[in-house]
């Protein structure tokens, strides 16, 4: 009797092996400069780092009952997990290693994303619950998320990022063109010389640092009930407008109003020469602007 | 003797013949005694008095309650009655209405029913910042960003509803 429950046993400790059994992922595919790159992956991890070839290659596994799907051409590439109906066993561990130069799109659900070392053309990634986590040089960065954290430390002249109730963190060299928006995750923003940086919320809080603005930049800031904090340096040149509903208002900088009336705050203040424009907008959440170095 | 002292007699004559004041036979103040409701028992003179005066005073308030009643509706049909102020929505709260009837439409027009518990939690926020942002709208109806903001959280909340029915049936 005692070799039937053996077997017994040893067949369920095996069970969990079987159900994970991993179906290995090695692909390759020639790709020049202003190529595209595009990965679909519904849970699991797409991690992305950058290489001095002329190819991409896709490694890593995946669960048992998943299928990688392809669509190839001279200048793209596109890699597919796809899915049975109904729940899956996992989800795909994937790693892509692009040249430097091309287009990448990342699509996940679930999956967290994780980019590094790269020096592409264009970065885009959306994930529905899984965080961002981004790194490297893009020459235009978009990256998207719904519930899941971003943190961007991209060199880009070009950032734009939004989330609904995940945290937003940028820094680490985004300039230019910068947008930030989260309906109620807090953003926070640490940017170099701006162009134009539009920045808002609905509940989320919002801090927001630049190094310089370039000659006629614009900054806006707008939200419902966040708080706002804008840190810009002491001889930035900018007309700046602050408005409040019901917030109250900090300014290194101008004198706040207030009607003889009725409810609002504002402030207008010409700092430096004037140059740029920064416009804040806050119904009920309060506002803080800061000159420093 | 003048004909008027004749006619004076002549009256003081048949008043002297009028019937001397009789009182009513015992049995008659006891008919009517016995028609007439149950009261408590009489209180002493002076108290009689006191509680008489104060019961007509009481008899008296609906009466002046009646009085003032119609005095004020008098009043009211003659004049004009206010309307109580409720200030007409602006230009832009008519916007949002128009805005937020537009997409509630177009999402109620989706099917919701496959909708995963995953991007539940995304919707609830992004319905609940409308309603916080039409509530900031109507305490501020000139603030123009609000209707942008309203505007960019509805078109989202429609993108994401399709995402969330587009993705309805794939594995969790």
């Amino acid at each position: 009797m005692r070799s039937p429950l053996s077997l017994i046993a040893a067949l369920a400790l095996c069970l969990p092996l079987v159900a994970q059994a991993a179906t290995s992922v090695n692909e390759r595919h020639p790709l020049g400069a202003g190529g595209r790159v595009e990965i679909s992956n519904i849970a699991g991890k797409v991690t992305v780092r950058g290489w001095d070839r002329n190819d991409v290659a896709l490694t890593g596994s995946m669960a048992d009952g998943l299928t990688l799907k392809q669509d190839r051409s001279s200048n793209r590439v596109r890699w597919e997990v796809e899915y049975p109906r109904g729940r899956s066993n996992g989800g795909a561990t994937l790693e892509l290693r692009v040249p430097r130069a091309v287009d990448v799109q990342l699509g996940t659900v679930s999956a967290d994303i994780d980019v590094a070392d790269i020096d592409v053309r264009r970065l885009q990634a959306n994930s529905v619950s899984g965080s961002i986590i981004a790194a490297g040089r893009s020459g235009e960065t978009t990256l998207n998320t719904v519930s899941g954290g971003i943190r961007s430390q991209v060199q880009t002249p070009r950032l734009d990022a939004r989330t609904v109730s995940g945290q937003l963190l940028a820094g680490g060299g985004a300039s230019g063109e910068v947008a930030a928006e989260s309906v109620s995750g807090r953003v926070n923003v640490t940017a170099g010389r701006i162009q134009r940086l539009a920045v808002e919320t609905v509940s989320g809080s919002l801090d927001v640092s630049a190094t310089g603005m370039a000659p006629g930049g614009k900054v806006t800031m707008q939200t419902v009930s966040g708080s706002v904090a804008l840190k810009l340096p002491v001889n930035v040149s900018a007309q700046l407008n602050v408005k409040t509903f019901s917030g109250g208002i900090q300014s290194d900088a101008g004198q706040v109003e207030k009607p003889r009336y009725g409810p609002g705050s504002s402030l207008d203040a010409r700092l430096g020469s004037g140059d740029g424009d920064i416009s804040i907008n806050s119904h009920s959440g309060s506002v803080r602007v800061s000159l420093g170095r | 003797m003048s004909p008027h002292d004749s006619d004076d007699n002549a009256l003081s004559a048949r008043l002297r013949a009028l019937p001397a004041e009789r009182l009513p036979p015992a049995r008659v103040w006891q008919g009517i005694a016995a028609q007439l409701p149950a009261q408590t028992p009489a209180p002493a003179p002076a108290a009689a008095v006191a509680t008489l005066s104060t019961r007509r005073r009481r008899e008296r308030w609906p009466l002046r309650i009646g009085l003032g009643l119609a005095a004020a509706l008098a009043l009211l049909m003659v004049v004009p009655t206010p309307v109580p102020h409720t200030p007409a929505p602006s230009l832009l709260q008519r916007q949002a209405d128009a805005m937020a009837g537009e997409y509630q439409q177009a999402i109620a027009a989706l099917p919701s029913d496959g909708v995963t518990e995953e991007w539940r939690p995304a919707l609830h926020e992004l319905d609940a910042s409308a309603v916080s942002i039409r509530a900031a709208i109507a305490e501020n109806p000139r603030s123009g960003y609000l209707l942008g903001q309203l505007q960019r959280t509805y078109a989202l909340r429609l993108q994401l509803t399709q995402q969330a029915v587009f993705s309805a049936g794939l594995p969790t």
